[in-house]
């Protein structure tokens, strides 16, 4: 998975500005006993004494990663992905609220796609991921039943659950939660902000925010299954098919960003631009300006680093 | 140290004699209580002192002499008053001189084991504010409190007047006769058959109240809740703390009952003074008129306060579906309340002419039953609180539970603390939805909730203040402080001492005057215990509960569940 | 005044060159009067508290004058006195964050110089490099030039952002400090490389435990049952979340093996749903916080101790355990194996894999017995550190720093600047700059010559004592003459 490498490359700390002082260092030159890195010993050298050994164990940059450009370039689809996810579900609300598309178009090519969705992830890895989550095919069918219960159900409240909010706090509100949804995603970065639920949470909550300002509540209905789909169940599929068939995931990139443009395109040119610029820069140059600045890296290791724990501790307790 | 020589002031214009008291060694201090005449056999003196000290339990004795010549010093008396010395043998013998030339005393102590002289400080007292008062707050065993309890303990030594002829001649304060006190013995007589009456009603009432019907489930709890049936439980056990025969054994006891009786005959004064107003005019069809209006008022008020809240209250943006669910609902409620109010009408004035009956019981009864009925008029808005507190405690509850599965975290019950969960895709869609749909429905739900908490508060004040009239009524300690503003000495905090005069040679001579105790701390000490405790939270704690919806009594919750 | 206290000195130091051929309190150079400044002191507990305590103690009895300047704990403020006159300093400043002061580099300066000029201070000696106020008595101690000295007492790495920050703050506060004390070789390396310092001006001192406070336990029988003993704050750092993989791990292996755990700390969890988890609640114990005296009781009812740290400038730990005879098993980190000798520790690398291999190893060589008994090992280890050493080395480092010169003004604004890099330097040479108008306006305000100076209270040739004890035995006389009067 990983493109990157494990760097070998523990050079000695060789530029020290005060090499040449440690040879004119107070040398005991009358006893040869040699000097020993010990504590419990009182050894004929003054407090301030310096041996040769002085440093030897400084290690520079062990852990570097050497990255390799189309590498990082394909880790940034992740990214793309996810943008344009956010893009198009806002296209696509656009076009509902203006009433250029119809719920019940929006409906079938959700349906159809979901279950195309649903067959290749399942065909992708040859149901090696359903027997090994354990997760039968009725269960799956319960989960959409709830979905789809649910969201019927409620739809007509959510259609008036927001009448009285201004249209302007509902957009604040829905622009910050799918920022929120962007910054919390799991792009496969180990960071503490990483929050796979809250991600999808923003994401759904500000759907239905978004559901509330539409015409009838099918409409309303159509946007959270759409969410759903487009927030929870496409990530999972591309996941399954980057892991199984890279090729094919970065031609589905390029349509799903090429589409998304498209469809920002039809509405504002300058937001597409925009998006474009983005798209671009995001997938060509960072990964570029990350390789780069990679060489200005000078990390110092040494006997006094805190030692890290390598393996799984959890083990011990589940 | 000095010696100290506690000397009654009665005392100072006695003839020539011996000195009777009580040495207390630990504080070097001698308490002079009484002087002896002439003639005298000791044997006497001996048998009558032993015949004290049996009565009293304290030890009392002959402790020196006192003379008081009138002109110029006698030899022979002087020594004469020296060989009594050596027959009453008393360590130390105190020899006190007085000659009315001078102002000063002499005063000198033989016989003083230890160290060879020793200053001696004269101290006048009150024998008789002494032995009324009760000294508060001093130590046990400070010398204070030990004179003031030997001058106490030994009413009986002055309980003869000057015309009884004993078999000793002594000289103490007296009192100026009881002529009073054959009323004093007439209302003792009368009051025994009285208390015993009063003692079987009050068994019989309480025997009554035990009955398993009156105390079965449904009905003690009404019981429980109304304040007038807590009043009337009160002022039994008042009747019969007062109707007890047994006599009081201390102090504390003494006043508790003195102030209980005093405090009961002005609640009853009160009230048959409010029942004779009632009835004088036509009063109470005034009241009933009033308050048939007053009712229909309240309700119609609250009625108009539902349609602003079903508009826009405020220019607040609300739920409109649910707005108008919820005013239906509460307007639904008033209506039921106003076809019961007109239902009660034509028996309103009945039932208060009943009702003023029960002043004759005492004021605070009256007022419980005011309260009460404040409480029963103003039901449907303790229903409309109970109902907006109940939802909105559920949407809180709600919010925050679903607000954690918002960030993808759970409440661990077990460990009392908030752990990261990974929920299933289903999961979190409902959960994410419902949240929304609350947090969208919270502030029309807040809304409601904060007007009727609002009025209920109100009404919580009212009764309140109520309440706590009645309190001060029935916990005030009428009889201490009566005691305090006529005779501030009964009531002592301590004393104070006035220098008197000081020469070179004699003993200091001072005089020692009692502090009374100050107002604050009479209530204190004497305050009757009232059986309703006051609301325990604090006021965080209150806007806490206010906050988070849980219901509020005014009375006392019953202990919290533990476990 | 004045005068007066400066006879007082000659004579004293008479006194002492006259007695320099009787034992313990002679010192041999100078005496130094010393200010030993850090955030962290008595009720405070912990390695750099007693390490200050001891320390100065042992200056006190070589003849020195040591006074101690730490910031006021609750009510604990104002002066006080402790053994043999040591007088502590509570300062009025606010506390920031876990103990340590808050700065302005600005503040603390009036009552630093008061207390400099009242004790007529020569060395100032900073502990600590977590000590905001170590670090703010330094900066002052150079603007009225005295000699200073700097004890570090910690590791720290280079990777993130907070540590690149304060070796940055540290490289300023250390470029033109006389002469710095590391506690062992690793920290003397990693002091170097975070304050780019030269080498030379670097001691190494290790610390010292007393060892009359750690003996083994004579009674002791030797039973099957073998106890693992672990005395540390559960943290982090501490490696607690390896020691909750070592106990069951070592726990399935021997049937008959106990855990013994001193100690408090956000960690207990961990350990404490191990315990759970595997059923080992009578062979686990924990036993919360330790005060300092019940921790030889706790050791010497184990026979191995184990630690587990992850970063350790010295572990004094692990020579408490040694001096009470245990067998030490440990992780590899910091300067943990400059510590004791090969024979007295089992060094592991932090893992759970490694660090049950080296446990089984000193349970084997338990069982065998051919291990050195407690008393053996006690009295081998008790050599190793004392506190004599340490203060006579410690001497040595003020006798060569009160011989340099303190850099001028002009040359110490050159070196921050050449040293600290232009920004950083520039910034701080500003804050020179200020802080010395800042001392001349204090100077101006209240001279030197105003201030009274302090009775020299410490050690058992002070004033203190001295008077203390004449006026006492006057005292006694007075009493028995008027206690004859009186018969």
């Amino acid at each position: 998975m990983s493109p990157v490498l494990q760097s070998s490359n523990p050079g000695a700390y060789t530029d020290v500005t005060w090499g040449q002082d440690t040879t004119s260092s107070p040398d005991p030159v009358e006893n040869h006993t040699p000097w020993k890195k010990v504590l419990y010993e009182r050894q004929p050298f003054p407090d301030n004494y310096v041996d040769k050994s002085f440093l030897e164990e400084l290690r520079k940059n062990i852990y570097v990663r050497r990255y390799s450009y189309w590498a990082v370039v394909f880790e940034s689809a992740v990214v793309i992905h996810q943008l344009c996810s956010v893009c198009s579900f806002s296209v696509i609300w656009w076009y509902m609220d203006q009433d250029l598309l119809s719920p019940q178009k929006l409906c079938g090519f959700g349906l159809a796609f979901t279950l195309l969705g649903y067959l290749i992830f399942d065909a992708v890895d040859k149901g090696a991921g359903r027997k090994e989550s354990g997760r039968t095919r009725w269960r799956d069918l319960k989960s959409s039943l709830v979905f789809v219960a649910f969201t019927y159900g409620f739809s007509p409240v959510l259609k008036t659950l927001t009448e009285s909010i201004s249209t302007d706090t509902i957009y604040a509100m829905s622009v910050l939660m799918l920022i929120g949804h962007l910054v919390f995603f799991d792009y496969g970065a180990n960071a503490a902000v990483v929050s796979n639920t809250l991600s999808i949470n923003m994401a759904i909550f500000a759907s239905v925010c978004l559901a509330s300002r539409l015409p009838r509540s099918l409409h309303a209905f159509t946007m959270v299954t759409f969410a759903i789909q487009i927030f929870a169940l496409w990530p999972s599929l591309q996941r399954k098919l980057r892991a199984y068939t890279p090729r094919t995931y970065t031609c589905v990139t390029f349509i799903f960003a090429v589409f998304s443009v498209s469809g920002l395109l039809s509405i504002s040119s300058v937001g597409a631009l925009l998006f474009f610029l983005l798209l671009i820069s995001v997938t060509f140059l960072c990964p570029y300006f990350l390789i780069r600045l990679q060489l200005f890296k000078d990390n110092i290791h040494g006997p006094w680093d805190e030692a890290e724990i390598k393996e799984d501790l959890s083990r011990f307790l589940d | 140290m000095a010696i100290k020589i506690f000397f009654p002031s009665a005392c100072s214009a006695a003839e020539n004699g011996l000195l009777i008291g009580r040495w207390m060694a630990q504080h070097k201090s001698a308490v002079v209580l009484a002087t002896l005449h002439f003639p005298f056999i000791p044997g006497n003196v001996r048998s009558y002192l032993s015949q004290m000290e049996r009565k009293t339990g304290l030890s009392l004795s002959v402790i020196g002499t006192w003379s008081h010549s009138k002109k110029d010093k006698d030899e022979k008396m002087d020594n004469f008053l020296g060989e009594l010395g050596s027959i009453f043998s008393h360590q130390p013998w105190l020899r006190m001189a007085r000659e009315s030339s001078s102002k000063f005393w002499d005063c000198k102590v033989e016989r003083m084991e230890g160290e060879e002289s020793e200053d001696v400080v004269l101290v006048y007292y009150d024998q008789r504010k002494l032995m009324l008062s009760e000294l508060h707050s001093a130590s046990e065993y400070s010398e204070i409190a030990a004179v003031f309890d030997t001058v106490a303990k030994h009413q009986p030594l002055f309980a003869k007047d000057k015309y009884d002829e004993g078999p000793v001649n002594l000289t103490h304060w007296q009192s100026d006769g009881v002529e009073a006190s054959i009323i004093v013995e007439l209302c003792k007589q009368a009051s025994v058959p009285l208390c015993a009456v009063i003692s079987f009603f009050v068994s019989l009432i309480t025997s009554i109240c035990n009955l398993r019907v009156l105390s079965g489930k449904p009905l003690s709890f009404l019981w429980s809740k109304m304040s007038t049936c807590e009043q009337l439980g009160r002022r039994l056990e008042n009747l019969r703390l007062i109707s007890s025969s047994e006599k009081a054994q201390d102090h504390t006891t003494f006043m508790r009952k003195a102030n209980t009786f005093l405090s009961l005959f002005l609640d009853v004064t009160l009230g048959i003074l409010l029942m004779s107003w009632l009835y004088q005019g036509n009063h109470i069809g005034q009241l009933a008129d009033a308050l048939i209006p007053v009712a229909d008022r309240i309700a119609l008020e609250l009625q108009e306060l539902l349609q602003w809240l079903m508009g826009a209250p405020a220019g607040l943006k609300m739920n409109r579906a649910l707005d108008e669910v919820l005013g239906r609902f509460f307007m639904y409620h008033i209506h039921l309340w106003i076809s019961y109010i007109r239902l009660m009408s034509p028996f309103i004035e009945v039932i208060l002419w009943y009702i003023g009956l029960s002043a004759c019981l005492g004021l605070t009864v009256a007022l419980s039953i005011l309260s009460d009925i404040i409480a029963l008029l103003t039901f449907h808005i303790y229903c409309f609180y109970v109902y907006g507190a109940r939802l909105y405690c559920f949407k809180m509850h709600g919010l925050s539970s679903l607000w954690r599965l918002f960030r993808g975290k759970k409440w661990n019950v077990l460990r009392q603390r908030v752990d990261s969960c990974s929920y299933d895709l289903d999961q979190l869609f409902l959960g994410t939805l419902l949240f929304t749909i609350l947090l969208f429905l919270l502030p029309t739900t807040a809304l409601y909730y904060l007007v009727f908490t609002l009025l209920r508060l109100l009404v919580i004040m009212v009764q309140g203040v109520i309440q706590m009239t009645i309190n001060l009524l029935s916990s005030l300690p009428f009889f201490a402080l009566l005691q305090r503003l006529c005779r501030s000495y009964r009531l002592a905090a301590g004393v104070k001492f006035r220098m008197l005069e000081q020469q070179q040679g004699k003993p200091l001579r001072l005089l020692m005057q009692i502090n009374p105790l100050p107002y604050g701390q009479v209530l204190d000490t004497y305050r009757l215990p009232s059986s309703r405790c006051y609301p325990k939270d604090s006021w965080g704690s209150l806007c806490k509960k206010l906050f988070i919806g849980e219901v509020i009594y005014p009375w006392k919750q019953k202990e919290e569940k533990q476990d | 005044m004045v005068y007066d206290q400066k006879v007082g000195c000659t004579r004293r130091s008479h006194n002492d060159s006259s007695k320099t051929t009787e034992a313990t309190y002679c010192p041999v150079g100078q005496a130094h009067v010393i200010c030993m400044v850090s955030d962290f002191f008595y009720p405070n507990m912990g390695g750099v508290e007693s390490h200050i305590y001891q320390l100065s103690q042992c200056l006190i009895g070589r003849g020195h004058k040591v006074i101690i300047v730490t910031h006021a704990y609750e009510d604990r403020k104002g002066i006080r006195y402790l053994t043999n006159g040591l007088k502590v300093y509570y300062l009025p400043l606010t506390v920031m964050y876990n103990q340590s002061t808050a700065t302005t580099l600005l503040h603390s300066l009036p009552l630093l110089r008061n207390i400099f000029v009242r004790e007529r201070v020569n060395i100032v000696h900073s502990h600590s490099s977590f000590s905001a106020m170590a670090h703010d008595a330094l900066f002052h101690a150079k603007t009225m030039g005295l000699h200073t000295v700097f004890t570090d007492h910690s590791l720290f790495g280079f990777a993130d952002v907070s540590s690149v920050l304060t070796n940055k703050l540290l490289t300023v506060s250390l470029c033109d400090t006389n002469h710095i004390i590391c506690v062992s070789y690793t920290s003397k390396e990693n002091t170097v490389l975070r304050a780019a310092l030269n080498p030379e001006i670097v001691s190494v001192i290790p610390n010292a435990v007393d060892p009359t406070d750690f003996t083994p336990d004579p009674q002791k029988i030797r039973t099957n049952k073998i106890t693992v003993v672990v005395v540390s704050r559960l943290v982090y750092r501490k490696g607690i979340d390896l020691l909750g993989g070592i106990i069951p791990e070592m726990c399935h292996r021997y049937p008959d093996l106990h855990f013994l755990v001193g100690g408090e700390g956000p960690k207990r969890i961990i350990l404490e749903e191990v315990r759970e988890r595997y059923q080992l609640h009578d062979r686990v114990r924990l036993l919360g916080a330790l005060e300092h005296r019940q921790v030889r009781n706790v050791l010497v009812e184990g026979d191995i101790f184990l630690n587990t740290s992850l970063t350790e400038a010295f572990c004094m730990a692990i020579v408490e355990a040694a001096s009470c005879g245990l067998q030490v098993v440990s992780t590899r980190v910091g300067g943990i194996p400059e510590v004791l000798p090969e024979d007295f520790i089992i060094l592991c690398e932090p893992s759970v894999k490694s660090l049950c291999d080296g446990l089984e190893k000193a349970i084997d060589q338990l069982k065998s017995g051919n291990l050195p008994s407690p008393e053996a090992i006690h009295n081998t280890v008790q050599s190793f550190y004392t506190w004599k050493n340490v203060a006579e080395r410690t001497e040595k480092v003020y006798d060569r720093v009160s011989n340099e010169t303190v850099l001028p003004m002009n040359e110490r604004l050159e070196r921050l600047i050449s040293h600290c890099g232009v920004v950083t330097g520039s910034i701080f040479a500003l804050f020179v700059v200020a802080t010395f108008l800042f001392l001349m306006f204090l100077r101006w305000n209240t001279p030197d010559s105003l201030i009274d100076i302090a009775v020299d209270a410490t050690g058992p040739k002070g004033a203190w004592s001295h008077k203390y004890s004449c006026k006492k035995s006057r005292k006694t006389m007075a009493n028995a003459k008027s206690g004859s009067s009186l018969k």
